[in-house]
C-alpha cells in the first residue's frame, strides 16, 4: 500500500468464499465414494465375528447332506425336507420360493427352491429322490418360521421317497453332523476371509482372524457377488465333486 | 406445577397432511396460566411500540445516538441470545460426533431452541435496520460486501438457521406421518450437523469480531484481539447453562410429555452438563487472564470500570465455576441449576460490557436503554417462547417418537 | 489577532495568487493509466472562520444553513444536516480553527464494515454513501475511528450524512464546494501525493507557524484529509492516540482465518465421528 492509489486488502475475499463452496459440493461425493469401496470389506471384516457352532442347532435323527439340506423319514413313509440351521443363520432372514408342486416327481440334486434375501438369492438342491405330496403353507404366510424353526414348523416340502436307503447312504447323522457342521464354518470363515480379498481394494487389508468368532447372519449385508460365490463353494454340485459319491450333475 | 390439562400431542396417522394442519391449529390447555397473564399484554405494548418505531423512526423509541449507534437491540437480543443458542452445536457435537449416547434424549429440544433462538434474534435485528427491505442486498448481491464481519455473520446467520431445521426436520416429518421424508431427512442429519458445527464456531467468535475494529471506543478492559475466540469459548457454557436453565422449566412444565426413562435420565444429563460448563469456564477464564497480562491491563484496575471487571470476572466466572465444581462433585441438583443462573448473568453482563457499557463508555451522554427497547426484547423473546410452547405440546420433541419412526432407528 | 496593512496585504496577495493557481495541486503528477487519490488539505493558520465553507456545502447539498458561529468552548459536530463543521480553540499559540468532516481514509473501517458495499471507497479516493444499497444497519458508524457518519434517527427512511468530497463534482473535473468557496486560502483540493508535498513545503519554509506533522499523513493508515496546524492537533480537538495502521487490518486476522477453518474443521469432524462410531455408546451411566 503506498498510500496514493486505491489498495484493497479483502480482494480476493469473494473468490475465497466461492471456493469454499466448491469445497462442499465436492467434499460429499468425495467422502461418499471413498466409504463405499471399503465397505465390502469392513462388513466381512464385522462378520468374522461371533456365530460360533455352540449357536447352531444339530438335533439328532435327521440326515443331513453337503448340501445343507436335511431329510427325515416319518412313521408314515412319508419325508421331509428342509435347509439346515447353518445355512440359515448364515444368510438371515429369508423369504422362500417353492419351485415345485405337489404331484411332480423329483430326483436327488435336483432344483427344488430357491430363498431370497433383499433380492439376492441362493438354489436349493434337494436331496432324495420321490414325488412331491405337499409344500408347507405356512412358509409363504410366515416366511420368518423358516428361520426360526427350520427342523420342526419350517419344513419346505413333504417327499414320498423312491430310493431312501441310497439316496441318504452318505448323509450325515448324529455326531458326525454335529462335527461336520463345525467344520463347514471354519470353511465358512476361510470362505469369508478370501472374499474379502478379493473384494476389498487393497489385498494387504485382508485380516484373518484366527481362533476369531463370525458375528450372527454374516451374508445378509454382503453383495450379490460374495452370494454367488458362496452358491458355488457351499451349495453346488461343485461342493460335492471332491469324493466318488459325485451325483448327476443338474444345474 | 402439573395442572396443565393439555392432551399429550398425537402424530398424524394416516390423515391428509392439510387436514392434520388445520386441526392442530386449534388451541389447546388454559388461557389464564400465568405466563400468559404476564405476557399477553407485553406483547400487545410491544407490537405497538413496533409500529411506531417504523412509522417515526428508531429515535422515537430508543436511546440510540450518533456516538453509540447499537444499543439494547444488538448487545443483548442478537450477540448475548445467540451465545445462549449455543447450545445446540455443544450438544448435537457430543451426541453425534462423539457419540456420547447419553444426552440423546435432549438433542432435540436443544435444536428446536437454537433454531427458535435464530429465527427470532434475527428477526429483532430487522427491527434495528434502519432500512429493513434493503436486507436482501447483501443475500442477492447488492453488492456482497465480502471485506465485513457482519457480512460473514449475517450469512452464517442464515445457513445456520437452515442447518438447524434440517436437524430438527424429522421431529416435523414424525409430526406430520411423513415416513418416507423422515428417512430421507435423517439421512441428512450428520452433514448438517457437521455443517452447523463449523458455521456455530465461526458466527459465535464472529459477533466478538464484529468489534474489532472500534479499538479506540471499547473500554481497554474488554477490547482485544482475542475477542472472538472468548466469545466462541464462553458460548460454549452459555449454551450448556441454558440447556440446563431451560431444561429445568421445561421438565416441570411439560411433565406428562415425558417418559419415564427419561424423566430419570434428567437428572445424570444434568449432572454432566454440570462438569462441561465447570471445565469451560475454567479454561474461558485462564483465556482471560492471558489476554489481561497480554494487554498489561492492571492499570485499569484501579478505577470504577477497573471494579465492575472484577465483579465480573469474581463474581460471575470464577463463582459459578466453583459452584458448578461442587455442585458436580456432590451431585447437587439444586446448586447446579443456581450456577447456571449465575453464569447466564456473567455471560449477559459479559456481553453487554462488550458491546454496549464498555462501548463509548467515555462519552458525554452515556447510552441507557429506554423502557421501550426493554418492552419490545421482552415481546420478541414472549413470542418465541409462545412458538416453543406451541411447538411442544404437538410436535414429538419431548415426547416419544411414534412408533413406526422408533423401528426404523 | 492584530494584523499590520502590509501583513495583510500579503495574504490577500497570496490567496488570490493561490485562488487562481493553487486550488488544485499536483494534477499533472498522475501516473500513466493508474488513477491516484485525490486529497485535501485544510491549513488552518489560514482559515478565518468565515464558514463559507460550511454554507457552499449546504447549499451544494441541500441542507439546511448552519445558523450558529465557532465560539471558544463549545464543540459544533456533524450531525444528519451538516457534513463539516468549523470550531474554534483556544491554544497555546491563540485562537485556532479546525474543520471537521470525514478523513476519507486509503482504507476506510466504514467500507470494510459495510455488508453491502453502501460505503464505498472509490478509486479516485473519496468515501462515498450509496443509499440505494444502505439497509441502515449502522456498523459503519461502529467501526469508523473519526465517529464521521451520522444517521437519521427519526426518520423512517433515514440516510447516511457524510462528507463525500463533492464526488459527483470530481468526476467531472470540478473541485469541492467547500474548496471552491474559501477565500481564504485554507481548503485545497488536490491530489494526496501532491498535497502532502505541498504540506511539507509549508512546514518547511516556516517550521515556527506549523505544528511538525501532518495529520492524515499516518493516522489510520493514511487519509486523503490532511491537516496542517500552528499547535499540536490534541489542541484543535483531533484525537491524537489513534494507531497508524488501517483499522480494516484489525479484523483482517478473523476475515483470513475463516476460509481455513471452512475446510479444516468439517473432515476433522467427519474424521471423529468415523472414529466414535462403532465404539459402544456412553448410555445412562452416570460418569
Amino acid at each position: 500500500m503506498d498510500g496514493f492509489t486505491y489498495n484493497n486488502i479483502f480482494e480476493t475475499k469473494g473468490i475465497e468464499y466461492l471456493a469454499i463452496i466448491a469445497f462442499f459440493l465436492i467434499l460429499v461425493p468425495f467422502w461418499v465414494l471413498l466409504n463405499r469401496q471399503v465397505k465390502i470389506s469392513k462388513q466381512i471384516e464385522k462378520a468374522l465375528g461371533i456365530l460360533t457352532s455352540s449357536v447352531l442347532k444339530v438335533p439328532q435323527g435327521l440326515f443331513f447332506s453337503r448340501l445343507h439340506t436335511w431329510t427325515h423319514l416319518e412313521k408314515s413313509g412319508v419325508a421331509k425336507v428342509g435347509m439346515d440351521d447353518l445355512l440359515l443363520h448364515i444368510t438371515g432372514e429369508v423369504s422362500f420360493n417353492k419351485l415345485i408342486e405337489p404331484g411332480e416327481k423329483v430326483s436327488k440334486g435336483d432344483l427344488m427352491a430357491e430363498i431370497n434375501h433383499k433380492g439376492k438369492n441362493l438354489k436349493i438342491y434337494s436331496p432324495i429322490s420321490g414325488e412331491v405330496i405337499e409344500a408347507n403353507p405356512l412358509l409363504s404366510k410366515r416366511p420368518e418360521i423358516l428361520n426360526e424353526d427350520p427342523y420342526l414348523k419350517g419344513w419346505m416340502y413333504k417327499i414320498k421317497p423312491t430310493s431312501w436307503m441310497a439316496d441318504t447312504n452318505s448323509y450325515f447323522l448324529a455326531e458326525e453332523a454335529s462335527d461336520w457342521s463345525r467344520q463347514e464354518l471354519e470353511r465358512f470363515k476361510d470362505f469369508l476371509s478370501s472374499s474379502m480379498g478379493k473384494y476389498s481394494p487393497d489385498n494387504a487389508n485382508v485380516i484373518l482372524q484366527d481362533g476369531g468368532e463370525i458375528c450372527d447372519q454374516p451374508l445378509s449385508e454382503l453383495p450379490d457377488e460374495v452370494w454367488q460365490d458362496f452358491q458355488k463353494d457351499f451349495l453346488s454340485s461343485k461342493t460335492l465333486c471332491h469324493n466318488a459319491n459325485c451325483f448327476r450333475n443338474r444345474e | 406445577m402439573n395442572d396443565q390439562i393439555l392432551p399429550i400431542g398425537k402424530d398424524n396417522d394416516g390423515k391428509s397432511i392439510p387436514k392434520f394442519l388445520w386441526s392442530e391449529l386449534k388451541p389447546r390447555g388454559k388461557w389464564l396460566t400465568p405466563f400468559n397473564i404476564i405476557s399477553i399484554p407485553v406483547i400487545c405494548i410491544g407490537l405497538v411500540i413496533i409500529v411506531i418505531r417504523f412509522w417515526k423512526g428508531l429515535g422515537a423509541v430508543t436511546n440510540l445516538s450518533q456516538e453509540v449507534p447499537w444499543g439494547l437491540w444488538i448487545g443483548f437480543d442478537v450477540v448475548t441470545g445467540v451465545a445462549f443458542a449455543g447450545g445446540a452445536y455443544v450438544v448435537t457435537f457430543m451426541v453425534y460426533i462423539l457419540n456420547q449416547q447419553k444426552y440423546h434424549s435432549i438433542v432435540r429440544v436443544t435444536v428446536l431452541n437454537g433454531f427458535l433462538a435464530y429465527v427470532f434474534y434475527a428477526g429483532a435485528l430487522l427491527l434495528d435496520l434502519g432500512r429493513p427491505w434493503n436486507v436482501i442486498n447483501p443475500i442477492i448481491g447488492n453488492n456482497f460486501g465480502t471485506s465485513s464481519v457482519l457480512f460473514l455473520v449475517a450469512w452464517h446467520f442464515m445457513l445456520y438457521m437452515i442447518a438447524e431445521l434440517i436437524e430438527f426436520s424429522p421431529a416435523i416429518a414424525e409430526w406430520l406421518g411423513a415416513r418416507g421424508a423422515r428417512k430421507i431427512l435423517s439421512g441428512l442429519t450428520i452433514g448438517a450437523v457437521i455443517f452447523g458445527i463449523t458455521l456455530s464456531t465461526l458466527h459465535q467468535s464472529g459477533l466478538g469480531a464484529l468489534y474489532l475494529m472500534a479499538k479506540d471506543k471499547i473500554h481497554p478492559l474488554w477490547y482485544s484481539e482475542f475477542i472472538p475466540i472468548l466469545f466462541l469459548a464462553s458460548s460454549v457454557f452459555a449454551g450448556l447453562s441454558m440447556v440446563i436453565f431451560e431444561g429445568t422449566i421445561s421438565h416441570k412444565v411439560f411433565f406428562d410429555q415425558i417418559s419415564e426413562k427419561n424423566h430419570k435420565a434428567q437428572e445424570g444429563i444434568v449432572h454432566g452438563l454440570a462438569k462441561i460448563c465447570a471445565g469451560a469456564m475454567f479454561a474461558y477464564f485462564f483465556l482471560q487472564l492471558l489476554v489481561f497480562i497480554h494487554d498489561k491491563n492492571w492499570q485499569y484496575l484501579n478505577t470504577p470500570m477497573g471494579y465492575w471487571f472484577l465483579m465480573e470476572m469474581i463474581g460471575f466466572v470464577i463463582l459459578p465455576m466453583m459452584l458448578y465444581f461442587y455442585s458436580y462433585r456432590t451431585n447437587n441438583q439444586l446448586l447446579i441449576r443456581i450456577a447456571a443462573i449465575l453464569t447466564m448473568l456473567g455471560v449477559i453482563l459479559n456481553r453487554l460490557n462488550v458491546t454496549v457499557i464498555g462501548f463509548r463508555w467515555d462519552a458525554a451522554v452515556r447510552y441507557v436503554p429506554t423502557i421501550m427497547e426493554i418492552v419490545v426484547t421482552m415481546t420478541v423473546i414472549f413470542i418465541e417462547i409462545w412458538v416453543f410452547r406451541w411447538i411442544i405440546n404437538r410436535m414429538p420433541v419431548l415426547r416419544e417418537s411414534p412408533e413406526w419412526a422408533k423401528k426404523e432407528n | 489577532m492584530s494584523i499590520d496593512r502590509r501583513h495583510f496585504l500579503k495574504i490577500i496577495g497570496l490567496a488570490g495568487a493561490s485562488l487562481a493557481i493553487g486550488k488544485s495541486f499536483g494534477a499533472e503528477s498522475e501516473k500513466k493509466g493508474e488513477v491516484e487519490f485525490k486529497a485535501m488539505l485544510y491549513d488552518s493558520s489560514q482559515c478565518v472562520g468565515c464558514q463559507a465553507c460550511e454554507k457552499a456545502c449546504a447549499a451544494a447539498h441541500q441542507l439546511p444553513e448552519p445558523k450558529d458561529e465557532p465560539k471558544v468552548g463549545i464543540i459544533r459536530k456533524t450531525s444528519e444536516t451538516q457534513r463539516s463543521a468549523i470550531n474554534i480553540f483556544n491554544t497555546s499559540k491563540g485562537e485556532v480553527f479546525n474543520k471537521t468532516q470525514c478523513m476519507h481514509c486509503n482504507e476506510p473501517a466504514c467500507a470494510a464494515a459495510c455488508l453491502t458495499q453502501a460505503m464505498y471507497k472509490t478509486k479516485e479516493g473519496p468515501v462515498i454513501w450509496r443509499g440505494d444499497k444502505c439497509m441502515g444497519c449502522r456498523y459503519c458508524m461502529v467501526s469508523c475511528p473519526f465517529d464521521v457518519p451520522k444517521f437519521e434517527y427519526h426518520s423512517s427512511n433515514p440516510i447516511i450524512q457524510k462528507c463525500d468530497l463533492c464526488y459527483d463534482r470530481i468526476i467531472k473535473g470540478q473541485i469541492p464546494s467547500c474548496a471552491e468557496a474559501c477565500t481564504a486560502g485554507a481548503v485545497i483540493f488536490g491530489t494526496r501525493r501532491g498535497l502532502i508535498a505541498e504540506a511539507r513545503k509549508r512546514i518547511a519554509k516556516s517550521p515556527k507557524d506549523f505544528y511538525e506533522d501532518i495529520y492524515g499523513e499516518n493516522e489510520a493508515g493514511g487519509t486523503s484529509n490532511l491537516y496542517l496546524s500552528s499547535v499540536p492537533f490534541n489542541e484543535v480537538g483531533f484525537k491524537t492516540n489513534l494507531q497508524n495502521t488501517s483499522y480494516p487490518a484489525l479484523s483482517k486476522g478473523f476475515l483470513y482465518t475463516v476460509p481455513s477453518v471452512f475446510v479444516l474443521l468439517p473432515p476433522l469432524l467427519l474424521g471423529i465421528h468415523e472414529a466414535t462410531k462403532n465404539k459402544p455408546s456412553n448410555s445412562e451411566e452416570n460418569e
